[in-house]
């Protein structure tokens, strides 16, 4: 913005000092009462595709019939059958999968172990069958095929509920008496505010994908901090609407949390993070999320929801240019991270996992895909069963089974299934599950058995 | 007036006060368009176009802050949040095309919403956003069907939303006490169909249309042989006959849409809480829905009746302000708003600030998404979800936002001033002279600050603590006296509500 030093012209006396960072020791004293509930670290990394991911061209079939069926109903946007890069299960299927050609390093983790695949994965309120769907004899998430309802259906499986919390939220509030010691809330976000982690009794930390900005200005100097003061001082009067009010107490939270969270981040007792992630905005997210983890001791973490997002999923048009890039980055982003959580060794105490608004239809507008429903996602870490594909894959024939029209795959796996299989190994006790997943009563499984 | 404009400036005010509301909007309707395309097409073009997005950013500032058509650009900006493309994405390379749909808008926004969303659906820009360009009649053999993209997003986010309304906004519901939806998958295939065969004007075939500097500017155009010109069910249970030509087609498809009543109480809502609160009351809504239906000459959907209504209305201006009355001033706003009152200028003369998106969380035409920089149902925990209330606006003030817009705020205030003598020639720098010539004297500083930006009501609180800051700064640091007493009012809660 400008070359000229702030600090300088604010003091008026160009004798600058270097900037402080915030001394770990005095922001690490403030430690409350009670917590320690859990004896071990455990976190979860929800990455949201917005857009709706085609999925159903990342994880493909390759045995002759399935893909015949695929490619007939792709036409033009299928992947070619020699293209697939191949999964070799831990339980070998009679049916052969690949992922996109432009995911080899998910492949690498999918062989090794790291990585699972659940197939056809969506919002549901019960087991849905195609008769069902047409006759309305179940209850259906209301605004199917909608970017923002199905965005918000899988945040907060909130069915035809009206709830306003996230799963996430939700989680942080059932826990938050026994992670009472945290430094810094239980859900961050790197990708603004979101309904997956918003809750009744706790506050998602909302940061920027390289973490938190700390404030200029307020730097430890005297007319810094009397500076600091006296901006705190305004943002805790009180005030006459609702609006400035909400304003305020965001801002708190911020100022309350910056110095904390950067000096443990930045805290040189840390051991560094080498592995080198990709620079795109998911990389950058995860990168930032693994500095956080990397201080977890710090922050006296036990307990952490991270949210980080990227967009451009919505392939309505030019999806076959677009789709290596999209594919390649979360392979590339993800693989990334679990290298770094390797290099950290809390690859078994933290699990990525993908959500998307949608799948796509199987049908072709042209040279993109629409809004549909099922879809695939991918968990990823060392607490996964990995190597293994959960759910059932639907066949991808216009028609078939599944589909209520142009390719929209009815899910054989409800995203309350997913989610309380994740929120499970979280740490949720079976008996709140149906709090986090209100719907999984309805559902024969309440565990996918994708985590150990 | 920070509800009609891009903030107060002491001589605007003025003449409203002297002239009075009514006359002062009346004037306002009138003022003709301040526009974008010609200043972009005035630079010379460089080698890629995206380069020239500062340049578009620069004349929407220069309008923003400068032109006469105050009402007018408000508008338009809060249409260009309602019918959302972005220079992110697939525009990157559509400069033209993007100043020229703000154009439009800009030049609707007192017009007929019939007119206004044939103009956003034939706009080769929203044509591009939302994949309705080179959308194509069914080919069952090779299983393409048309584009659901615009048919979709036409009805949820630019006209008539997701579920039945009643006249006052409330939702209607069904015996079960559930909304009721608006349309399902079979309503948007048969929009989808309706928008097939359009693409650039002036393409030698639909198939090999591609973007030029020119035809980014004019209405797609009609290819015949790739519409579809099967029978199309849409709102309402109506039929569109087979058979008909493709702009009957979109003429009885927008009609459809126009005459659904929800779009009264809808666009209502919108342009209430893009421009005056978050929250109105079902009556208000009411009242400028039946404005909407009717302007009193028969007219259903006049923009600029809908407009006036929505500033004259007592509960834009209430006797006794209650805690839900007005809104969170957007951050685009608060930094417009700060500029006029202190007349940023850069010695350039430009303003390109392309960052925009990423400094304030929004800048025009620079959404991440059609969904807008934040949802009009946005509601944070606590006492406004708890009291079903919304702030959409909060959606983008987070913690990360927040201390990102204090920080520019010091960089505003502290170095970005007409006292700094190393400034970059594009740096936008504001000017406090006069509140030096009286910085010595605590109370007249904060005073002409605060009738510069709080129009003149300050709280107690924020006084005193730039009172004890003030007492820090010694008296003859004059300019920094002025920068320390803007920088604590511009990122005040108080500075970032609007009444």
């Amino acid at each position: 913005m400008s070359r000229m030093n702030r600090r300088d012209f604010l003091l008026n006396s160009g004798a600058a000092t270097a900037l402080l960072a915030a001394t770990p020791g005095a922001a690490f004293s403030q430690v409350v009462g009670g917590g320690g509930g859990f004896s071990d670290y455990r976190a979860l990394v929800c990455v949201f595709l917005h857009g709706g991911n085609d999925s159903f061209n990342m994880i493909v079939p390759r045995s002759d019939a399935e893909y015949n069926a695929y490619a007939a109903a792709r036409q033009n946007l299928a992947i070619a059958q020699t293209d697939l890069l191949a999964l070799t299960p831990a339980i070998p299927d009679v049916v052969d999968y690949g992922l996109h050609p432009s995911m080899a390093g998910l492949r690498g983790l999918f062989n090794s172990g790291s990585a699972a695949i659940v197939n056809n994965v969506g919002p549901l309120i019960e087991p849905t069958t195609k008769d069902q769907y047409f006759n309305g004899s179940t209850l259906l998430p209301p605004q199917l095929f909608s970017h923002n309802d199905m965005q918000d259906q899988w945040q907060t499986l909130k069915g035809v509920g009206q709830s306003a919390t996230g799963w996430a939220g939700r989680m942080a509030d059932l826990i938050r008496t026994s992670v009472a010691n945290q430094l810094m809330a239980t859900n961050a976000s790197l990708f603004g505010a979101n309904p997956f982690q918003s809750a009744d009794e706790t506050f998602a930390y909302v940061m920027g994908p390289t973490g938190p900005v700390p404030y200029v200005g307020f730097e430890p100097d005297p007319i810094n901090l009397a500076q600091r003061d006296a901006f705190r001082a305004v943002i805790e009067s009180r005030y006459n609407t609702v609006y400035e009010r909400g304003f305020a107490a965001v801002q708190k939270r911020a100022i309350d949390a910056v110095d904390t969270v950067t000096g443990a981040i930045s805290d040189p007792s840390l051991p560094a993070i080498n592995t080198v992630f990709p620079q795109s905005p998911l990389g950058t997210q995860l990168n930032t999320v693994a500095r956080l983890i990397n201080a977890r001791d710090l922050l006296q973490m036990q307990r952490q929801v991270f949210f980080v997002g990227i967009g451009g999923f919505d392939s309505h048009d030019n999806q076959n240019q677009d789709q290596p890039g999209l594919l390649g980055g979360i392979s590339d982003g993800l693989t990334a991270f679990y290298d770094a959580m390797v290099e950290l060794g809390v690859s078994d105490s933290v699990t990525a996992f993908t959500q998307s608004d949608f799948g796509r239809t199987l049908t072709s507008n042209g040279d993109g895909t629409d809004h549909a429903w099922g879809g695939n996602q991918i968990v990823v870490g060392d607490a996964v069963l990995g190597q293994r594909l959960y759910g059932e894959y639907p066949v991808l024939q216009i028609g078939a089974e599944q589909d209520v029209g142009g390719g929209r795959m009815i899910p054989t796996t409800s995203a309350d299934q997913y989610s309380a299989t994740l929120a499970r190994w979280f740490g949720i006790d079976d008996t709140d599950l149906v709090v986090v997943a209100p719907n999984i009563n309805n559902f024969a499984a309440r565990d996918l058995g994708f985590m150990l | 007036m920070n509800q009609a404009s891009f903030g107060a400036t002491e001589a605007e005010a003025s003449r409203l006060m002297s002239m009075g509301f009514e006359a002062w909007i009346d004037e306002q309707l009138l003022q003709p368009a301040s526009v974008q395309l010609p200043h972009v097409r005035s630079i010379p073009r460089p080698q890629f176009p995206f380069e020239l997005q500062p340049d578009r950013v620069d004349i929407w500032f220069r309008n923003a802050l400068h032109a006469n058509d105050q009402l007018r650009q408000r508008v338009a900006f809060a249409l260009s949040e309602v019918m959302v493309v972005s220079q992110l994405g697939a525009l990157q390379n559509a400069p033209y095309g993007l100043a020229d749909y703000y154009d439009m808008l800009a030049e609707n926004a007192f017009a007929n919403y019939r007119d206004l969303i044939e103009d956003v659906t034939l706009h080769p820009t929203m044509g591009v956003y939302l994949s309705m360009l080179g959308n194509e009649r069914p080919n069952p053999d090779l299983n393409i069907r048309p584009d659901e993209n615009y048919a979709r997003e036409l009805m949820q986010l630019f006209s008539i939303g997701l579920v039945e309304l009643n006249n006052d906004g409330s939702p209607k519901l069904d015996g079960q006490n559930q909304p009721i939806s608006t349309y399902d998958q079979a309503v948007i295939e048969g929009f989808a169909h309706i928008y097939t065969g359009w693409t650039y004007a002036g393409s030698p075939t639909f198939q090999t249309a591609r973007q030029t500097e020119l035809n980014q500017v004019v209405p797609m155009q009609l290819y015949p042989n790739f519409h579809d010109t099967g029978a199309k069910t849409v709102l309402n249970d109506v039929v569109i006959p087979a058979g008909q030509s493709g702009d009957q087609d979109l003429a009885d498809a927008l009609d459809n849409i126009f005459d659904h009543p929800n779009v009264g109480p809808f666009i209502a809502i919108r342009l209430i809480q893009r421009l005056v609160t978050s929250n109105p009351s079902p009556a208000y809504v009411e009242r400028i829905a039946s404005v909407f239906n009717n302007n009193g000459n028969g007219i259903r959907g006049d923009l600029g009746a809908v407009v006036k209504a929505i500033l004259l209305d007592p509960e834009a201006r209430p006797d006794l302000p209650m805690e839900i009355d007005g809104k969170l001033k957007e951050p685009l706003l608060r930094v417009t708003q700060l500029w006029r009152a202190y007349d940023a200028v850069s010695n350039s003369g430009r303003y390109p600030l392309v960052a925009s998106y990423i400094l304030f969380g929004q800048g025009p035409l620079q959404a991440s998404h059609v969904f807008n920089f934040f949802s009009p149902f946005f509601a944070p925990p606590g006492e406004i979800r708890d009291a079903s209330l919304v702030a959409p606006e909060l959606q983008i003030a987070t913690e990360f936002m927040g201390t990102q817009f204090t920080n520019f705020m010091f960089f505003q205030c502290f170095a970005l001033n007409q006292t700094n003598t190393q400034l970059d020639d594009d740096d936008i720098y504001i000017d406090f002279s006069e509140e030096m010539s009286v910085a010595a004297d605590v109370d007249a500083l904060i005073d002409m600050v605060a009738d510069k930006l709080l129009a003149g009501n300050i709280s107690d609180p924020l006084r005193q603590e730039i009172a004890g800051m003030l007492a820090l700064i010694p008296l003859q640091e004059t300019a920094l006296r002025a920068a320390e007493t803007i920088y604590f009012v511009a990122t005040s809660p108080e500075f970032a509500y609007q009444l």
